[in-house]
């Protein structure tokens, strides 16, 4: 069997996503939602139970007192940092086992992938004028294409890292010549797989290269894009790929944004991060 | 004896033979490694950004965020375990840039240059510089012997 033969029939072992997320925010969208019902729709789901009351602590969701019951989570995270709550503590569970074709620690791909969701928003204030819990969770997924990619790239490194080397292709060229597939396309297979919306699949199959989708209207793509770039080059989970991705030039025009609006990002991310230890430390 | 480890935005110094200073993932940052041989008194500073004023308030509270103000406070921290600025050894790694590299990610390149205006200014000789390209570094410098290692992603120790 092909390589990316292999690749593709193992998405179908990973275990499904959990609902909760999607169904909590199905409740939510009644005018009238009862904190019971959603606190049982969470509580349903032990592993997002454990996470989300050290979630709901974090100075990142800002809580003014000790939440001690999913009831409260409920009530005092409010609607948006509910969701993300519960997405960051549902995804966190894929993470464990890290990507480690790709980095030396397993914690590395889970810390990459919630500096890329925090700085998402922070992208989004700036380009939009508010934060996106659908961008969120994107950007929290982004690079989920790794976690099965890791151990092909290992096998592969050798070529691979040559091929970066030698031709000044980028890493994610590289990995498509040699395996056959990138980590962002095969991510956004497994987000397909787990039955996400559209828009989330497109922002992980084309994170490295908005520029090649489409749908130029588009945004979400182009802000995980942005997200992922300033925290590789802050050094926010570095691995055997490093800085070898390629910039799209015309990201600056298209959002007016200036060079200064992208280290500006970069110190509100490093307080963001520091606000947020809780949610790094739940894998 | 133990590890320093040096986190973004963060200085760390010593006069403990043990010890040892390390710093990880450099990637665009740059980490600057200052060691006087005779008073055997080393410091790192792992800076993010070339200039402070991008944001006053925060290079007040956070100094070692900023090349311009993070360079200076590397200096007068080695000073306070006696540290004379004509002994000292001054290495610096990192400051990688993402491929092709146009008008906005220029982060890695404007990171370099600031710090070469600041020692240039200063009649600081920079000894030892393993900066751009586009890999992730980490640095370790030992204090018994002054002697700093980097490391480039994926690849082996090698003394600068």
């Amino acid at each position: 069997m092909k390589i990316v033969e292999r690749i593709l029939k193992s998405i179908n072992t990973i275990p499904a996503f959990p609902a909760t997320g999607n169904k909590v925010a199905q409740l939510l969208t009644k005018p009238d939602y009862s904190v019971n019902e959603v606190a049982n729709v969470i509580k349903f789901d032990p592993s997002i139970t454990a996470n989300i009351l050290k979630m709901a602590n974090s100075a990142y969701f800002g809580p003014r007192h000790k939440i001690s019951s999913i009831n409260d989570a409920v009530v005092y995270l409010g609607q948006k940092n509910l969701l993300r709550a519960i997405q960051t503590a549902g995804i966190s569970k894929y993470y464990k086992k890290g990507a480690l074709g790709y980095f030396d620690k397993v914690t590395d791909l889970w810390e990459h992938s919630v500096a890329v969701a925090l700085m998402s928003q922070i992208i989004s204030q700036k380009i939009t004028g508010q934060e996106n819990t659908t961008l969120y969770t994107a950007a929290l997924l982004h690079d989920v294409g790794k976690i099965i990619m890791g151990e092909f790239v290992r096998d592969s490194l050798a070529k691979i890292s040559g091929l970066v080397a030698t031709q000044n292709i980028s890493f994610l060229d590289a990995e498509e010549i040699v395996i056959g597939i990138n980590h962002a396309e095969l991510g956004g297979k497994i987000a397909a797989y787990w039955k996400f919306p559209a828009e989330i699949i497109d922002a992980i199959s084309f994170h490295h290269r908005p520029d090649l989708l489409e749908k130029e209207e588009k945004i979400m793509p182009w802000i995980v894009y942005i997200a992922d770039q300033a925290c590789i080059m802050l050094g926010f989970g570095g691995g055997v790929d490093g800085l070898s991705y390629r910039a799209v030039g015309q990201v600056l025009k298209k959002f007016n944004l200036r060079m200064k609006d992208l280290e500006m990002s970069m110190v509100l991310l490093s307080d963001d991060l520091s606000r947020a230890k809780e949610l790094i430390s739940i894998i | 004896m133990s590890d320093l480890i040096v986190g973004i935005s963060d200085i760390k110094v010593s006069n403990n033979a043990g010890d040892v200073i390390i710093t990880y993932a450099l990637g665009s940052c740059i980490g600057i490694v200052v060691f006087d041989p005779i008073a055997k008194v080393g410091g790192m500073l792992h800076y993010m950004l070339p200039e402070s004023t991008l944001d006053q308030n925060k290079a007040r509270e956070n100094p070692e965020m900023f090349a311009d103000t993070g360079i200076p406070l590397l200096f007068k921290s080695c000073y306070k375990l006696g540290a004379d600025k004509k002994r000292m050894i001054v290495k610096a790694a990192g400051g990688a840039s993402i491929l092709d590299d146009t008008n906005f990610f220029r982060i890695g390149q404007k990171n370099i240059m600031a710090m070469r205006k600041i020692f240039w200014k200063n009649n600081v000789m920079i000894d030892e510089e393993d900066t751009g390209l586009n890999y992730n570094r980490t640095i370790r410098l030992e204090i018994s012997t002054g002697k700093v290692f980097v490391r480039s992603s994926g690849g082996e120790m090698k003394e600068l």
